[in-house]
């Protein structure tokens, strides 16, 4: 089985996050980076799918130079090889050109299985994976938890709310995002860091990939992003014990919805 | 000149830090420190399969042949995790096989350590807790084709888990270490109490215990070099770990004199309170600078090499011991409970101080460098 899984590099999650000049976005000069969570979860089904199975992993990632330190730390944790789409053309993407730059990508390569992360720590559009398999034509399921393969193909369970489940049969080829904390997550051991230095990455550009870099201009715009404001208030709540009681729950479960 | 670490070693960085939060939380030391070994055997074997057991040795003997520097990255994330376990004494004593053993020796020893199969420590304090191994006294008496040995060591780090101790004693040639496997007749080992529970220490008496003469580790006509040279690249790990321990008492702290509210203000907004933090963080950097270097220096064969080591293992005993006094300074109450894990670090840090030599120790060896041999 031939698993391409897309990892995105998004910000630490503690990063001390600063609000850029033009106010569109946060700064990123003094950041540092990691993969995104639920796409690690991603390569972590793939490389559990893949020693089960056979087949190969590979880990792609679009973003400048840096990127390439995900695909590496993907390749020491078990992939096979890496893609990565590097241009100019890349930068600054919507989630729809984001999406197409991997179903260019993901088509020309051809694969059995694209897992992406349910959705990315800082936009959180939970799109790509989904707008990549409309492009390619192909079934998807979002929020997946486990992954099974049988001899027609995938049988997948996605998360509902409130605890449900849903299992869903679907054939392969198909792209799927999986949820955060599905599986536990390997660490990069040494023989595998010393291994990845020999193992390939190919970069791709949007020539390459037949893009026209028109088509990916972005149909979304950040105009303007806002820190949460922090405050906190002191009300007094008056009245008999029965009357206090009620208020309380009133306001916790309607304002403060702690409950 | 880019001192920085290599992408490899950032990624081999990075990924022991994870597995250390991970894998060592705090109440996981304190739960380990409890016990009579502080010996946690899964945590070993994720160890070894992570392949640190194996970091630095070379690869004929199943290791993957690493050098010093990437072997720090490792260790100074085990400081910071403030590992409990016999990794350090288990690299002392596979660097002294590496460099005193024969070629049937290092296979017989090497391979399993690599492997974390086998769990060994270096035998040499005696009374007076001397690390100059002129000091070692303990006789190994030839009878025949046998060395037999007598006295008491102190101070083994691990010696309980240990299933080799490298013994360090002398004959009439001089140095020799004699290999002593786990439950060989005549050693009895004992608990030492110690300031740091999460490091093991242990009197270790040989009444008699036979070692035959083909096992002693005697590939080498220098055997004080041997064992100077393996203690050199101890030094180094411990001085990483240091660092660790450092830059976690360091964040720890900041990250106190941030958050705790004093006449309704932070305490870091009061200069006294910066000018501690400005000073551990001064001393860590620093630290960390000697360490690499020394780490550099031991795996380039640079001739600098000893004095970088006793360089950086004085600043780090002085520098850990004072971060650890600061970040308590700055913590106040809370900095002395139970409760707080601080003390754990403080007291790795003041174990590791005299370990392998304190401060004063390394710097009359810098001093010797210096003044002595240019005389």
């Amino acid at each position: 089985m031939k698993i391409i899984v897309c990892l995105k590099q998004v910000p630490k999650n503690d990063s001390v996050l600063r609000i850029n000049e033009q106010g569109t976005w946060i700064q990123d000069r003094d950041l540092t980076y990691e993969i995104n969570e639920s796409d690690a979860y991603g390569l972590e089904a793939a490389l559990q799918l893949k020693e089960k199975h056979g087949g190969e992993v590979i880990a792609l990632s679009l973003g400048p130079a840096r990127v390439q330190s995900v695909i590496k730390e993907a390749l020491a944790r078990g992939a096979d090889r890496g893609i990565h789409l590097e241009d100019t053309a890349f930068d600054n993407l919507d989630a729809y050109g984001i999406g197409t730059a991997i179903a260019a990508a993901t088509k020309a390569e051809g694969f059995d299985l694209l897992l992406t992360g349910l959705q990315s720590d800082d936009y959180g559009f939970a799109q790509t994976g989904v707008i990549a398999a409309e492009l390619l034509g192909l079934p998807h399921t979002t929020i997946v938890m486990d992954v099974e393969l049988n001899d027609a193909g995938l049988r997948v369970k996605r998360e509902l709310e409130n605890g449900f489940f849903q299992w869903v049969n679907m054939p392969a080829p198909a792209v799927l995002t999986i949820q955060s904390g599905i599986n536990t997550l390997r660490y990069a051991t040494l023989k595998g860091i010393m291994a990845a230095k020999k193992k390939e990455i190919k970069k791709l550009d949007a020539a390459t990939l037949g893009i026209d870099a028109a088509s990916l201009a972005p149909r979304m715009e950040f105009r303007r992003i806002y820190l949460p404001q922090k405050n906190k208030q002191t009300q007094f709540i008056e009245g008999s014990a029965g009357d206090i009681a009620a208020k309380l729950i009133d306001k916790l479960k309607n304002e403060a919805r702690v409950f | 000149m880019d001192f920085d670490l290599s992408k490899a070693q950032k990624l081999l960085q990075q990924s022991s830090r994870d597995f250390f939060v991970r894998e060592c939380k705090p109440e996981r030391v304190r739960e380990l420190m409890a016990t009579e070994t502080a010996y946690d055997e899964s945590l070993w074997r994720a160890i070894a399969d992570q392949g640190w057991t194996g970091l630095i040795i070379p690869e004929e003997y199943g290791g993957l042949g690493l050098g010093l520097v990437d072997l720090v990255a490792v260790v100074e994330e085990m400081g910071r995790a403030c590992l409990p376990g016999p990794f350090l004494s288990t690299l002392w004593a596979a660097a002294l096989i590496e460099r005193a053993g024969s070629e049937g020796q290092r296979k017989q020893y090497l391979e399993p350590i690599s492997a974390g199969d086998l769990k060994a420590t270096v035998a040499l304090l005696e009374e007076e807790a001397d690390w100059n191994p002129a000091a070692v006294t303990m006789r190994a008496e030839k009878d025949g084709k046998t060395f037999k040995l007598r006295g008491r060591k102190e101070y083994v780090t691990d010696a309980a888990v240990a299933d080799v101790i490298i013994c360090v004693a002398r004959d009439n040639d001089g140095l020799v270490f004699l290999p002593v496997e786990k439950g060989a007749r005549g050693v009895k080992i004992t608990p030492m109490s110690g300031l740091d529970q999460t490091r093991k220490l242990y009197s270790v008496d040989f009444d008699d215990v036979a070692i035959q003469e083909a096992d002693a580790l005697a590939f080498t006509t220098k055997p004080q070099d041997a064992f100077e040279a393996a203690t050199d690249i101890a030094n180094v790990a411990i001085c990483a770990e240091m660092v660790g321990l450092m830059q976690w008492t360091l964040d720890a702290t900041v990250d106190y004199a941030k958050t705790r509210q004093q006449f309704g203000r932070s305490i870091g907004i009061y200069q006294a309170v910066q000018h501690q933090c400005a000073d551990m963080y001064l001393m860590t950097e620093s630290a960390r600078s000697a360490a690499y270097y020394a780490a550099w220096t031991v795996s380039e064969n640079d001739p600098a090499a000893k004095l970088a080591v006793s360089v950086a293992k004085s600043y780090c005993s002085d520098g850990a011991r004072e971060v650890g006094n600061r970040g308590v300074q700055v913590h106040g109450g809370i900095g002395f409970t139970w409760e707080h894990n601080i003390h754990l670090y403080y007291k790795r840090a003041k174990s590791s101080e005299i370990m392998f030599g304190d401060a004063n120790y390394h710097r009359e060896k810098v001093a010797s460098k210096v003044i002595d041999e240019a005389d």
